[in-house]
């Protein structure tokens, strides 16, 4: 098949691991106060590690193509807050909060956004320099 | 009186040639494959390439594994592809016209 916006492969992976990565900051987000998860213990903030693997391309050249490696938790220790009406509260009234921080949240949701922004800025400036090749000759 | 001599027959007639010899002015047959081939392997992948974009279309709308902007990609190619087709169908009607144009 011919290769009409050459180098989009690379563009499509990087996309779709940005996605990836605003899906678990929302995951993040929706969970900043979740004191119990399924093992009984608060929510663990997890995130996402990328990595660049040589895929073969249309053309069977091998190029890099961002990846997502794996989504690992963060081993930042529990917030404990005094809370003594909670029933997750301890023997002194204490709450183990997720080690969620919503602000450092929003950061890397802008910064996510971002990526997937000038990611879809080279899909939309390849489909331009197609465009305009093709009306090379018109008057 | 003289007798009158059988009249002698001119030069024996030469045989008839063809006009023109069969081949000498066929075209030269290209090396690769024809134009019209061509065309119609361009005008089949462009087919195949609107097919696979709806089929990605179709997926994402039935809630299958598929990414917003695979789907808009998809379909970006196979309009690109399109307009390429086009163009080169306009090229070729417009060659076709002036030739047609031609003083004789």
């Amino acid at each position: 098949m011919i290769d009409i916006l050459s180098g989009i492969q690379s563009t499509a992976a990087a996309l779709d691991a940005e996605r990836t990565r605003l899906d678990v900051i929302s995951e993040n987000i929706a969970n900043a106060n979740t004191t119990r998860g399924p093992d009984g213990k608060p929510y663990q903030r997890q995130e996402v590690v990328f990595e660049s693997a040589l895929q073969q391309a249309m053309d069977g050249q091998q190029v890099p193509m961002l990846k997502v490696a794996g989504i690992v938790k963060d081993p930042r220790p529990f917030e404990e807050v005094y809370e003594p009406g909670s029933p997750d509260a301890d023997a002194h009234g204490m709450v183990a909060m997720p080690n969620v921080n919503v602000n450092e949240e929003m950061a890397d949701m802008i910064a996510a956004s971002r990526a997937f922004e000038a990611n879809l800025a080279v899909v939309k400036n390849a489909r331009a320099m197609a465009l305009q090749v093709l009306s090379i000759g018109k008057h | 009186m003289m007798p009158i001599s059988n009249i002698q027959p001119l030069a024996p007639a030469l045989p008839v040639s063809p006009a023109e010899q069969p081949g000498a002015l066929a075209p030269a047959q290209p090396s690769g494959d024809s134009f019209s081939t061509m065309l119609g392997k361009m005008v089949s992948e462009v087919n195949d390439q609107q097919i696979s974009a709806a089929q990605t279309v179709n997926n994402l709308q039935a809630g299958g594994n598929v990414s917003l902007h695979s789907a808009v990609i998809a379909m970006e190619e196979a309009n690109v592809s399109f307009q390429l087709m086009v163009e080169v169908r306009n090229k070729l009607l417009d060659a076709y016209q002036e030739i047609m144009k031609m003083q004789v």
